[in-house]
């Protein structure tokens, strides 16, 4: 049957318009016990050339869920928008903001809708569960989701995953006799491992650089657990007796 | 479903060997199949085209360059094209790619400061509503699949602020302290960041017009698409200003010296 | 195969992708969005939407950026790579799946949930686009409510897989990809049925899909019967999922194991792969004690691993 070789449904592929581009970088998600940390790194790049060294990847939704975005930036700008959107929506129908398990399924189906035409998006969406735990959803670009303790995704995730499970999830490690691993990180110990992982991508990726974002959600009534004595710590939360949010800024190398 | 452990789980393509008839599952093809297109044909490449604008922030306020070429391929076709013009009294907008594309964002600008004044409802758009509707409109574009052929550079400078952001036609968005697009995102880029980052808050504006000159003039040796011919604009708390056309002193001596360039006959 | 009948055409794949692009011009939120829908998503018009690039063929346009074997610079990469069983015996319904995603070579989850549990009768596994199995039998859980709160009974499990297969094959030829198998117990037993997004839909007693599926198979089909004790059943489908950890690249990492009897489905436990080539399950319902594949192969080899005659 020759003429199954490919030849039917004949159109020119090589000059058709590209409407995607890779702008690189990276983000990460920890999940801990009372709080949630999500990061990137804000250089924005196409193929080698740097485009700028500040556009931020990582984004407050509400003052209990926080979007990082990677992959291509015009697909992510717009998703971030539509989704803070549609939440303010929420807010004007239900005087309350969605719940972050409620936000996590609105995300899958906006991304869903586009399964035709998908938004070149690794999404990592963290922050406090209604029960008071940090939480991590990570998305694929069409929407299936997961919940997890931790996710590294876009140019350096395959760098930073396996450093992320040997340190939060212990893999490959044994304890020491008649120890075992906790069950939850400190966030400043979490806080350390961001970082670690950001300036270590930043020496092996080129794509990866320039600034750090790293916000924390802190869960209700949580203590501040020695994010006061983080340097240039910045609050973003609009109340103080709900969930709180706080920004982190950090450099790294710019070569 | 393709079961084929090769094929497995991917989305079939009924274009090829659906039961495996061939000793090795085909994979899908995506290279040329022909020409025999449909449809209707939107803009698939740029035909009357500008190359880069530059654009740095300096003390007062924001300057861009693009030089008065507009080339239909290789062709140095029309040599007196303004690729600056001003939005408002606050905005200029530079574009590179295709220029009917850019007289066609032109038109689209026009008409919304025209819908905004006549609203007179006391606001004025700048440079940043300004940017953000392009990068709605050129976004909105691709999505589909019918572009606006252009990178554009918007600078302004409204309430005692600077702006400076690019948008291009995937809808792709960003700002910093010096923009260049096309071949100036990698010729002159460099250097305006050598000579901006970290004094843009004490760069004069002749200081920034040096700076501006020098690297028109690299771009004019090097980018075989320019002119040398160029407009310069300025952005202050003043207002907008477009110069007249200027030309940067450029010296072609070295070239005799040059296999190749000269006259040599051996 | 023929072009030129498929652009005039008013049926068929690429005619319904037509229509799609015309709605996608339409208006993309309804009014109802600014009120208590705002939560919808996709879902806000009341039945699912879907945006289309706007040009002659999508499907190709699809296929060119997000598969990833045609194209392996694609930038899109929807996970793949699978192995999930189910099978009906006496005791009711077995269903195990291991938990990798891969993307290309890149293991890109090893926690996946490919058991979704539709509502506490009805179970789906998931193969194929992780993304279209977790949002199709979502809906397909929806349906299943309205269903109860119309007919005031459980929905069959042979009606739920129609309903699934007749939705995926409305879009049949865009590029859906899934393998799943619809299981749960209603009036005529326990009950598996095979739905795949060509839409072939096939009731049975015992499938596996996946990549990994031959090495399932090879394991299942030696040891199942129909009166296989439940701890047997476990032993059995934990086994399978094992072997074809152990031997299919694509899958792998942890294998989940549901029951799903009478009053509903169980989950029975997650297993680690490595751990069962080692040491086995654990202290576990129907395991025999010791590791799948380690002993067995190293026995008798050093003094150290004597055979077992010889330790007598």
């Amino acid at each position: 049957m020759p003429d199954m070789v490919p030849m039917s449904v004949a159109q020119p592929q090589e000059r058709q318009f590209n409407p995607y581009s890779d702008n690189g970088g990276t983000i990460l998600a920890v999940a801990g016990a009372n709080f949630s940390v999500i990061a990137g790194d804000t250089r924005q790049s196409e193929g080698y050339s740097i485009q700028t060294r500040y556009a931020p990847k990582v984004f407050r939704l509400t003052d209990k869920a926080v979007l990082a975005v990677n992959g291509f930036a015009a697909d992510g700008n717009m998703f971030v928008k539509k989704v803070k959107q549609r939440l303010e929506w929420y807010r004007h129908a239900h005087s309350k903001d969605m719940p972050l398990r409620a936000v996590a399924r609105l995300i899958q189906s906006m991304l869903y809708a586009r399964r035709f035409f998908p938004y070149y998006v690794y999404n990592i969406l963290g922050g406090i569960e209604e029960d008071g735990s940090g939480a991590v959803y990570s998305f694929d670009p069409v929407g299936s989701y997961e919940r997890e303790a931790c996710r590294a995704a876009g140019a350096a995730s395959s760098l930073v995953q396996p450093f992320l499970d040997n340190q939060i999830y212990f893999k490959n490690q044994t304890p020491a006799p008649g120890t075992s691993h906790p069950a939850h990180l400190a966030l400043t110990d979490v806080l350390a491992l961001v970082i670690d992982s950001f300036t270590s991508a930043t020496e092996r990726h080129i794509e990866v650089g320039d600034g750090l974002e790293m916000y924390v959600v802190l869960a209700k009534g949580s203590p501040l657990q020695g994010l006061e004595l983080v340097q240039g710590v910045q609050e973003m939360s609009t109340t103080t007796d709900g969930e709180r949010v706080f920004i982190v800024r950090r450099n790294l190398k710019r070569d | 479903m393709d079961h084929s452990p090769m094929n497995w789980g991917r989305p079939r393509n009924d274009a090829v060997d659906l039961y495996g008839t061939y000793p090795i599952p085909q994979r899908p093809y995506n290279g040329s199949k022909g020409s025999f297109s449909a449809g209707v044909q939107h803009t698939q490449q740029p035909i009357v085209t500008g190359t880069s604008v530059l654009a740095i922030k300096y003390k007062d306020g924001i300057m861009m360059a693009a030089d008065n070429l507009a080339s239909y391929g290789s062709l140095a076709r029309f040599k007196d094209v303004q690729r600056l013009q001003a939005v408002g009294d606050y905005t200029v907008i530079g574009a590179s790619g295709d220029m009917s594309d850019f007289q066609y964002i032109q038109t689209v600008l026009d008409e919304l400061m025209v819908d905004e004044f006549t609203a007179a409802d006391g606001h004025s758009l700048g440079p940043a509503e300004i940017h953000e509707y392009l990068s709605q409109i050129m976004y909105a574009r691709r999505s589909k699949m019918n572009p606006l052929w252009n990178s554009l550079l918007v600078g302004g400078f409204k309430d005692g602020k600077r702006f400076l952001a690019y948008v291009d036609l995937l809808g792709t968005t960003y700002s910093a302290s010096t923009l260049a697009t096309g071949y100036g995102s990698y010729i002159a880029q460099p250097l305006l960041r050598k000579a901006v980052e970290g004094y843009e808050d004490v760069l004069t504006e002749e200081e920034a017009l040096k700076i501006i000159e020098d690297s028109m003039k690299v771009l004019y040796y090097r980018d075989a698409r320019s002119l040398n011919k160029y407009q310069v604009a300025k952005i202050t708390a003043a207002g907008t200003s477009i110069s007249e056309s200027r030309s940067a002193e450029t010296i072609w001596s070295f070239a005799e010296d040059i296999r190749g360039y000269g006259a040599q006959t051996q | 195969m023929n072009t030129f009948a498929d652009r005039f055409s008013t049926t068929g794949a690429l005619a319904e992708l037509r229509k799609a692009q015309k709605a996608a011009d339409e208006e993309e939120f309804s009014d109802a969005m600014w009120g208590s829908e705002a939560g919808f998503g996709s879902l806000a018009k009341g039945v699912p939407t879907f945006s289309v690039p706007n040009i002659p063929d999508p499907t190709a346009f699809l296929r060119l950026h997000t598969d990833d074997h045609a194209d392996p610079t694609c930038k899109i990469k929807i996970s793949h790579g699978t192995t999930t069983l189910a099978f009906r015996f006496q005791g009711g319904v077995i269903v195990a799946v291991d938990s990798r995603a891969t993307a290309g070579s890149y293991v890109a989850s090893g926690t996946v949930k490919k058991v979704i549990e539709i509502n506490p009768y009805l179970l789906g596994t998931m193969a194929g686009g992780a993304a279209d199995c977790q949002y199709w039998e979502t809906y397909l859980g929806m349906h299943c409510r309205l269903h109860e709160l119309r007919n005031r009974e459980r929905i069959s499990v042979s009606a739920a897989s129609k309903y699934l297969s007749n939705l995926v094959y409305s879009y049949k030829g865009m590029g859906l990809s899934m393998g799943t198998m619809i299981c749960g117990w209603d009036k005529t037993g326990p009950a598996v049925f095979y739905v795949d997004s060509d839409g072939t839909r096939l009731k049975g007693d015992l499938f596996s899909v996946g990549s990994g599926s031959t090495f399932a198979y090879g394991v299942l089909d030696q040891g199942y019967r129909w009166d296989l004790t439940d701890e047997e059943a476990q032993e059995l489908g934990r086994r399978s999922i094992y072997a074809a950890g152990h031997r299919d690249a694509f899958s792998g990492n942890t294998c989940n194991l549901y029951h799903v009897k009478e009053d509903g489905w169980k989950f029975i436990g997650n297993y680690d792969i490595s751990k069962m080539h080692y040491d086995g399950p654990g202290n576990v319902l129907g395991a025999t004690g010791g590791g799948y594949g380690y002993e067995l192969r190293v026995e008798g080899l050093s003094s150290a691993n004597p055979p077992v005659a010889a330790q007598a």
